[in-house]
């Protein structure tokens, strides 16, 4: 299998594991995972609590080392700083600071990372359903509010491939409609996004790449 | 999808830190009480004889500073951990010790600059003489920046523990010794009329090496705190 794999030179594969596994106090949380993502493909990662769905996400994103088996991203070996900034990571934690309304949130993330192109700040925040909120401190603002502001960093900074980690928590009816749409447009550019959820997700863009954690 | 630049990207981060220190300017004025008021205990204790107080007033001036840093020190990465800033600093596409280290020369400002305009005040009310107070001046400019320094160093260090607080200061005091020393012995130099420029030189050596060193040390620190 492994050999078949390395046969086929597919410059879409943007990203694959081999064999991937990680391990807690010697207990794996998950081993042998194997998948590819191409480009304008969706991931969906699916497994019950603590499968390790924020684990992967977390060795994918490059903040946990891999314990077991290979990262290959654009058909190299995964290193820290190849693939930094095509890379946008969404977790639990939704990294804005809660004194900073979401538009300074934002214009962090847009000095650090950069601007994608003809998106401006204020149509970010409009199309995640922020506009009216752009001043106001994050900490006053919902838990999906915050969701949302975090998710305004999609909308706005240029990456290939989204890790978000439970998007659909916290959201309501319109909000799992954002993220779905958002999902769409990005998969039309030719990005690629992997995604977690335990609860179930329509997605209608396409049928999207299960991938089943397992110990 | 161009990059942003490393100006661009420094001046947001210090803009972002020093916003969010401005919105909570009441800690900002919480060392500056702290100094205030140990820097008045000393009279009180000692009796108010000029020659004694006059004698200690350096000493005391540096250590009531570097214990009133060490109180602001805690705070320094702690927040971004939480609320997953920090994630986002370390998979942003810039180099992370340099980001790091604006997040120290936030601190800086914000806490040992504030203190540094006191310290004239500190040391008047011990009867420092005033002809001693520029070179004890410089040697703050160039001591707390190495507290700044070492002190992110150890924060980094103990990221993600607990009760970190106290573990920081028996950790950081320590280190202090040579930079209080240098810095002490500067302004006793200077109190008795002798040529004080080489410890300031010996500071200001310090000073470059950190500046070089710390924000390399942080940035593998919180990477291996963050891989956890």
């Amino acid at each position: 299998m492994s050999a078949a794999l390395t046969a086929v030179p597919d410059h879409a594969i943007l990203l694959e594991t081999r064999a991937l596994g990680f391990y807690r106090q010697d207990e794996p949380v998950f081993a042998s995972l194997n998948f590819r993502l191409r480009a304008g493909e969706l991931g969906l990662i699916e497994g019950d609590n603590g499968s390790g769905k924020t684990t992967l996400m977390r060795i994918l994103a490059g903040l946990l080392h891999v314990d077991e088996g290979e990262l290959y991203w654009r058909g190299q070996p995964l290193q820290r700083d190849r693939c930094v900034g095509e890379v946008l990571f969404l977790g639990h934690q939704l990294g804005l600071k809660a004194d900073l309304s979401p538009a300074e949130n934002l214009q962090v993330a847009g000095g650090l990372h950069g601007y994608r192109a003809q998106t401006t700040l204020s149509a970010a925040l409009t199309e995640v359903g922020l506009s009216g909120y752009e001043d106001e401190p994050v900490r006053r603002l919902s838990a999906g509010q915050k969701k949302r502001a975090a998710l305004a960093r999609l909308v706005l900074l240029p990456a290939t491939l989204w890790l978000l980690d439970e998007p659909y928590a916290n959201l309501d009816r319109t909000g799992i409609a954002l993220v779905n749409r958002l999902l769409e447009e990005h998969l039309a550019r030719d990005g690629a996004a992997l995604v977690t959820s335990h609860g179930t997700v329509s997605f209608h863009g396409g049928e999207p790449q299960r991938i089943r954690m397992h110990a | 999808m161009s990059r942003p630049g490393l100006t661009t990207a420094c001046a947001a981060m210090l803009r972002r830190d020093l916003t969010l220190a401005w919105r909570r300017r009441g800690d900002i004025a919480m060392p500056v009480l702290y100094a205030l008021i140990v820097t008045m205990l000393f009279p009180f204790a000692l009796g108010p004889e000029d020659t004694l107080l006059q004698r200690i007033a350096g000493g005391v001036v540096l250590v009531t500073i570097l214990l009133a840093m060490l109180l602001a020190l805690d705070a320094m990465f702690s927040s971004d951990i939480e609320d997953g800033s920090l994630e986002q600093l370390v998979l942003a596409p810039q180099p992370l010790a340099l980001m790091l280290a604006m997040k120290i020369l936030a601190h800086w400002l914000t806490t040992a600059l504030p203190l540094i305009v006191i310290s004239p005040l500190l040391a008047g009310m011990l009867h420092l003489p005033t002809s001693v107070m520029p070179v004890l001046m410089l040697a703050l400019l160039l001591s707390t920046p190495m507290l700044s320094l070492l002190g992110a160093i150890l924060v980094a260090l103990t990221a993600g523990t607990r009760r970190s607080g106290m573990l920081l200061a028996l950790m950081l005091l320590p280190l202090c010794v040579p930079v209080v020393i240098f810095a002490a012995g500067a302004v006793a130099a200077s109190q008795q009329g002798l040529p004080w420029l080489a410890p300031i030189a010996w500071l200001g050596a310090a000073l470059v090496l950190l500046l070089v060193l710390a924000p390399l040390a942080c940035a593998a620190a919180l990477r291996i705190a963050l891989d956890a």
